[in-house]
């Protein structure tokens, strides 16, 4: 995915760059680095994610900037990052599973975005997310965290209709080791210790296994590295 | 310093007797007096006594803490420190009030910011001639686009009440403890601007009169500056 790949910036030169509802511009003046984003409505079809372009000279006017003093640069690099918050996903429909079994759930988590600046020596300037989503709390109102809310649903496949490239699958399994059947109807899922892998058309994140032992035993949460993901990978994209 | 002061003082007391007994004094009758003045100590220091005991079991009990924002009676703010005496609030317009832990001990404290988060309740009345699903429809969209406001725990909207004036209507939704005043402020205003929008009637509490039949009009009588009756329909 080209948008994910370091662009050249030439001095006194605008740059305009989109993913998902998301656009980004950039300046580079002398010593300065000017950036600004830009919404559009999210009720749209945004699904492109067209890389940093040169559009012309002049910084289109009405959009708030922002100004780094950097060096003289060649280049500039949007990379995906995970929220910096868990998110809370609902399932499809509540899901139960028996003793012993287990079950994939595939999470569609819209990313950040984080603009990296320089060439030998690189800079983080700041990250943003893509899309903005609503705040939820997760647990009871005396103890609990503050989580962000995903409208798309866990899904036990993966939809078409919900590829896109601001968007990282993450896919849950979540094993019954318990003596009683586990409803499942929503997951918080901490995003802060996965990786984010770059597929062809899609962005992916390590397996999160969740192994439930019961309402009295402490579970178990294991991350699979990436050696785990191809093959889960594999699995789900070769036929049986 | 505390001890050493104390150190002082009882040190200058012990001396000052032995000069005294050097010199011939008889010191049964100051030891008397001094017992008299312990007993009458004893009973002006009672509140303050009072209020050191208090400051121990509000330490041990913590309804409190530092930096919460609580609210004893009247009085609203953060607090700044809690002493052996009395506890020390900021109020939001930057006064300094001192409430002494005795007063804490006996009255009811509401400590606002102990959880994470907070409920904001919003009562409110609608005409009678509007229609219900629509106002619970509108107050839903109202808290979903709202920033401040979250998802789980749901926004809860109940009917209460059947008033006088209005169909009165409980309308409660979450937030994070540092933005209750950016939800009330947002959500407030909101709610004006849509059911303005949409057409949704807050009525003002008003009485219809009826003179006992709703079709006949009632009976007006006019008195002019010359106190001359006229009947008016």
């Amino acid at each position: 995915m080209d948008i994910w790949k370091p662009q050249n910036i030439e001095p006194d030169t605008c740059l305009r760059a989109q993913i998902g509802p998301l656009l980004f511009w950039f300046k580079q003046a002398k010593d300065e680095l000017h950036i600004a984003t830009e919404r559009l409505s999210e009720t749209d079809e945004h699904i492109e994610a067209i890389p940093p372009k040169v559009v012309g000279a002049v910084e289109p006017k009405g959009l708030d900037w922002n100004r780094w003093i950097v060096k003289k640069l060649r280049s500039i690099r949007l990379i995906p990052a995970m929220p910096d918050r868990a998110v809370v996903v609902r399932t499809e429909i509540p899901v139960k599973i028996p003793t012993g079994l287990e079950a994939i759930f595939f999470v569609g988590i819209p990313v950040w975005v984080k603009v990296i600046a320089g060439d030998s020596e690189k800079f983080d300037l700041y990250e943003q997310p893509i899309v903005i989503r609503s705040n939820t709390w997760f647990g009871d109102p005396i103890s609990g965290e503050l989580c962000y809310s995903l409208t798309t649903r866990a899904r036990r496949e993966i939809l078409e209709a919900e590829i896109e490239p601001h968007r990282c699958i993450c896919p849950v399994k979540i094993c019954n080791a318990s003596p009683t059947t586990l409803e499942v109807d929503k997951l918080c899922i901490h995003v802060e210790h996965l990786k984010i892998f770059e597929g062809t058309k899609q962005l992916w994140a390590n397996e999160v296994k969740i192994t439930y032992k019961g309402e009295d035993l402490a579970g178990e949460i294991k991350l699979r590295k990436l050696i785990g993901l191809i093959l889960l990978l594999l699995r789900i994209l070769l036929p049986a | 310093m505390l001890v050493r002061k104390g150190i002082f003082y009882s040190g200058s007391i012990f001396v000052v007797l032995a000069i005294l007994y050097q010199l011939g004094c008889k010191l049964t009758a100051l030891l008397g007096a001094a017992g008299i003045a312990g007993i009458a100590i004893g009973f002006a220091s009672q509140t303050s006594v009072s209020n050191i005991i208090s400051g121990l079991f509000l330490i041990s009990e913590k309804p409190f803490a530092v930096g919460e924002l609580i609210k004893v009676g009247d009085t609203m703010g953060t607090v700044l420190s809690i002493d052996l005496l009395s506890v020390k609030l900021r109020t939001f317009d930057n006064q300094l009030v001192r409430i002494p832990n005795e007063t804490l001990i006996k009255n009811q404290v509401n400590n606002i910011t102990r959880f994470p988060i907070r409920r904001l309740d919003i009562e409110l009345g609608v005409a009678y001639k509007e229609d219900i699903t629509k106002v619970r429809n509108v107050l839903s969209d109202i808290a979903a686009n709202n920033p401040y406001c979250l998802d789980e725990p749901e926004p809860l909207i109940v009917f209460k009440n059947f008033g006088d004036s209005a169909l009165e209507f409980l309308f409660a939704i979450w937030c994070v403890k540092t933005d209750f005043l950016k939800l009330r402020n947002t959500i407030m205003q909101k709610i004006k601007e849509r059911f303005d929008a949409e057409g949704i009637e807050i009525p003002f509490p008003h009485r219809t009169l009826y003179t006992g039949s709703v079709t006949s009009p009632f009976p007006v009588t006019v008195v002019d500056e010359d106190n001359k009756d006229r009947k008016d329909n």
